[in-house]
């Protein structure tokens, strides 16, 4: 410092430099003031008045203050090097060869590439094998995809054309991108930054179009929830995704979502009638562009994370990056035929991954996205002849139902050339008999998890036959697998890093060598073809909508009068299978009973007595179970360790994802719930 | 040795022959009793050259219409050349010297080791603007001159007299065009595109400077590495958590400024030029551009 000596030697201190330091760096040069021209015209008078205000020398303050110089330049150096932000010539970067610095758009640095702790925790968890991603940026199979990239794409190349149909309202794809901007603009403005969640539990509007896209665009993630979760779930999912920000409607059909969101997150975006301490997205809409030199994503970058099953209990979160959710839709887009002149219909809602790809194929290819907020039959039907949607993504829960409503008679379908079936088993008679009223339409079954987006398909030159029987061959850039316990394995460019903050699940979800263990057992033919036949794991997937039966029996369980209860799924013809409080034991002041809801327990083995720590009598759930004839369908959840030998054979049957459930198949014995919760 | 005496007005006029030969566009002598009063003690003219009794004071030319077309990365690099007009100030002591006896002085422009980074051992700016080659301008007091626009300085200390040169009788700061965007957004040129923002002011209803405000402090953060270095060397051995401590340093972002400090690459920003990219006396000044200078001169 000062002529090399110490702070000792110059008898400065703390008390010194926090009583000094602020007029010292006011008086020396770091802040100047000049008032007219006075050195150039000689106005000594002037000259003499502003030294102060245009810069004192050491010398000088030490003057003024009653300190020595050296004492002053000590102070000085400490205070500007106290005040010194480092890293702003990085600014220099950003400058110059036309680029101007506009105040009026300027956003700090810090601001624009700083990464929360939040943010860089889930960048932290993109962890991908080297070797393989080389080999996928070699293939081509990673490119620099971004879906603000492709909406700037669309938006050059077709501004007129339309990106969004919805009732009435098209939006072109200039349109779209204006809008994204002013939306992005305003989460920005809300606090949202660049690698930060925001939840989205929106119907299929244009608004979750919109949102989606302004949320990629400022660099965050969007964490969908599906609509029927309440605020259970939804604090749950919001915790674990550590969302900065939620987009919901201001009122659902039995309350307000934007209430269950604020009591989670302190900033909330309500669509509809304006909510106390919510943004409205009107307001959203309402604001300025953002910036166009706004620091884009980059293909590498993560861009959603979705829960994939648990809410309460241990929940899964699946984090994507626009490499792996967009170079398996890009690569998909050829293989599905679809191209710019299509318009996409997804009755699957875009808060799962299956409707999202919808999304993403059509951005891909410049497609538009025909838009239905909320599945039923007659809306769908009505919504295809209305709008012609050339292409339809949707479940075979979606399919039965209408097909028992008899609306493929009712309505004009004959504009869809190609029907992608996926969510949840896909009975083969449903696609015969959907093939069979769509003479022009290619009915093609996508097998896919959140984990992987479209891995395996058929495609529309298939045999018919293919096509009834099979989830199809891998898309490009994915390979699958079956192991020597018969379950689907997949790796590739497609494939998730791994669940967001979950390391337990992490290790029982991949191969020693990498491979993503799917839980679905499966068989391969001679073409490469897949047909799933069964499930490993124990989620009920109630027509496309997964749920943790843990979740729901914590819950029942949480009740006074409910001692234990278990979740098993029943067979339905419109959704595949849904969740059966089957098992839920009342504690009464008798004991335990029955409730009426409940399949005839008392026809498998009757619960056995246990004495509890008070004394009192207490049941237990069966942990194993005898075969009941009164049981729709075998108990689908596994005991640990897996009891297969005890069990009778009984014929293959179709797995839920890929097949169907034929009535009176005689229930595979088994325990009921796994060993972890009852010891 | 006896010499014949020296006629100050034709020394001046060989002075200023023999630097505008080897470049320089302006050459001025500075009121040195004028300076002796302004600077403040310590960097007075005398502080440094005690028998001083002239200040020169040189101007070499800016950059091309191309530099000014680059990123200001690549600007800080090829736009800097005060290299040159330090070579000229370097030859001119010791042509003083060696043609009149006189001892002379090329003025260091560096920074007073004991002042810190943002202090000069001598203000080449006050030597020029006191010798009538530039006058100051909103933009932070960087130098303008009406003819040349945006200028390198440097000085030369010398024990010959000289006949001294007024200050510019005007200042070309504002132009016509900064006045006129002044009026409509309240800001000039130099002001709004300044990306530290360290710059404010007012014009006249003559269209003449006012006040000009200059955060010296903000603008030294942007653009000024060498400032960067002891704070970032002093941030990695406090912040243990996040950087773990020296290793920090390693960081890639900040391992440049270790390979600049090293390599003694030069790559120590001095300014950003964007108050001067945009500022119409810097670059679009009668004789700013080379290729007419050439003609004219």
């Amino acid at each position: 410092m000062a002529r090399g000596l110490t702070r000792a030697q110059l008898g400065v201190t703390e008390a010194m430099l926090a009583t000094f330091g602020e007029a010292v760096f006011r008086m020396s040069h770091n802040l100047q003031v000049r008032e007219g021209d006075p050195v150039r015209s000689l106005d000594w008078r002037e000259i003499e008045r502003q030294r102060e205000a245009m810069g004192l020398a050491d010398a000088q303050i030490a003057a003024r203050l009653g300190l020595t110089r050296e004492q002053v330049m000590f102070i000085r150096n400490t205070e500007e090097s106290r005040r010194f932000r480092t890293g702003q010539h990085a600014y220099l970067l950003d400058l110059g060869g036309g680029r101007r610095y506009r105040p009026e758009r300027v956003v700090r640095l810090e601001e624009r590439f700083a990464y929360s702790e939040d943010a860089l925790r889930l960048r932290a968890s993109f962890r991908f094998d080297g070797e393989l991603a080389r080999r996928y940026i070699e293939q081509g199979w990673w490119a620099d995809d971004t879906l603000p990239g492709w909406l700037a794409r669309n938006a050059a190349a077709r501004p007129e054309a339309p990106a969004i149909v919805f009732s009435k309202e098209i939006v072109s794809w200039k349109a779209l991108e204006e809008r994204v901007l002013r939306v992005a603009e305003g989460l920005r403005r809300a606090g949202v930054a660049r690698g930060e969640v925001v939840a989205v539990q929106l119907p299929n509007v244009p608004e979750f179009v919109v949102a989606l896209l302004a949320i990629c665009r400022l660099g965050a993630v969007l964490s969908t929830l599906h609509m029927p979760y309440r605020a259970a779930e939804i604090a749950a999912l919001v915790r674990h995704s550590r969302a900065r920000a939620a987009i919901c409607l201001a009122q659902g059909k039995d309350g307000s979502p934007a209430d269950a969101f604020l009591a989670v997150t302190k900033t909330v975006v309500a669509l509809g009638p304006r909510v106390e301490g919510c943004i409205a997205f009107e307001d959203l809409e309402g604001s300025p562009p953002l910036a166009r030199d706004w620091p884009a994503p980059v293909a590498a970058d993560p861009f959603v994370l979705l829960y994939t099953s648990g809410t309460t209990a241990s929940p899964k979160g699946v984090p994507h990056s626009y490499h792996t959710l967009l170079s398996n839709a890009r690569l998909s887009v050829p293989e599905h035929g679809l191209q710019a002149s299509d318009r996409i219909l997804s009755a699957a809602p875009f808060t799962h991954l299956f409707g999202l790809y919808a999304l993403f194929c059509g951005a891909s290819c410049g497609a538009a996205s025909v838009l239905l907020p909320a599945f039923t039959p007659a809306d769908l039907s009505t919504s295809i002849q209305n709008h012609k949607p050339s292409a339809l993504w949707t479940a075979p829960a979606h399919i039965a139902a209408v097909r028992a409503q008899g609306l493929f008679d009712k309505h004009d379908w004959s504009s869809l050339r190609l029907a992608i079936m996926s969510g949840s088993a896909c009975p083969p008679q449903l696609v015969r008999d959907f093939s069979e009223k769509l003479k022009n339409c290619a009915v093609t079954q996508l097998w896919g998890m959140t984990e992987t987006q479209g891995a395996l398909y058929t495609r529309p030159g298939d045999a018919p036959e293919v096509h009834c029987t099979s989830a199809g061959r891998p898309s490009p850039g994915t390979e699958v697998r079956i192991s020597e316990e018969s379950e689907l394995q997949v790796r590739g460019c497609l494939l998730f890093p791994g669940f967001y903050d979950n390391a337990e699940a992490n290790a029982a979800a991949f191969t020693p060598d990498g491979w993503y263990r799917t839980g679905d057992l499966a068989v391969m033919d001679a073409g490469g073809n897949v047909a799933i036949t069964g499930r490993l794991k124990d989620i009920i997937n109630r027509g496309g909508v997964k749920f943790n039966p843990v979740d729901v029996e914590r819950l029942l369980d949480s009740h006074p009068k409910i001692m234990q209860s278990a979740i098993v799924p029943m067979p339905d013809p419109i959704l595949g299978e849904k969740k059966s409080f089957n098992t839920c034991w009342t504690r009464t002041s008798r004991g335990t009973s029955c409730p009426k809801s409940s399949w005839s327990w008392p026809r498998c083995r009757s619960p056995r007595r246990a004495r509890s720590s008070r004394g009192a009598c207490a049941f237990r759930v069966p942990v194993s179970s005898a075969s009941a004839p009164s049981s729709p369908v075998r108990p689908r959840r596994r005991p640990k360790p897996p009891d297969w030998a005890a069990s009778a054979p009984g014929p293959m049957r179709p797995g839920r994802r890929c097949g169907s459930w034929p009535q009176g198949v005689a229930p595979r014995p088994g325990r009921m719930r796994s060993g972890l919760k009852f010891p | 040795m006896e010499r014949a005496r020296i006629e100050p007005a034709a020394a001046k006029q060989a002075i200023f022959e023999y630097s505008r030969k080897r470049g320089a566009l302006a050459v001025g002598i500075a009121d040195l009793e004028a300076c002796e009063r302004i600077a403040p003690q310590g960097h007075r003219p005398s502080d440094l050259f005690p028998r001083v009794k002239s200040i020169i004071a040189l101007g070499v030319g800016g950059q091309t219409q191309g530099a000014w077309q680059l990123p200001a990365k690549a600007m800080a690099y090829s736009g800097s050349t005060e290299a040159r007009a330090y070579k000229i100030a370097y030859g001119l002591a010791f042509h003083i010297e060696q043609k009149y006896g006189a001892p002379s002085v090329y003025v260091p422009p560096d920074l007073d080791p004991e002042g810190g980074p943002r202090v000069p051992l001598q203000s080449l700016k006050l030597h020029a603007e006191l010798a009538g080659i530039g006058a100051r301008s909103l933009a932070g007091d960087i130098l303008l001159h009406p003819e040349f626009g945006f200028m390198y300085y440097a000085s030369v200390f010398t024990e010959l007299e000289l006949p001294v040169d007024a200050p510019l009788a005007e200042n070309p700061c504002p132009a016509p065009s900064c006045v006129s965007m002044y009026r409509q957004i309240g800001r000039t040129p130099c002001m709004k595109f300044c990306p530290a923002q360290c710059l404010s002011g007012e014009i006249d209803a003559e269209g003449r400077q006012k006040l000009m405000r200059y955060d010296m402090a903000a603008c030294a953060e942007l653009t000024q590495e060498y400032e960067a270095v002891p704070k970032m060397l002093a941030e990695a051995v406090q912040d243990e958590v996040r950087t773990r401590g020296a290793e920090g340093l390693l960081d890639p972002d900040r391992k440049m400024l270790w390979y600049k400090v090293s390599a003694g690459s030069g790559g120590w920003f001095a300014q950003c030029f964007e108050c001067m990219r945009v500022c119409p006396v810097a670059t679009r000044a009668p004789l700013a551009d080379p290729i007419l200078r050439s003609i004219k001169t």
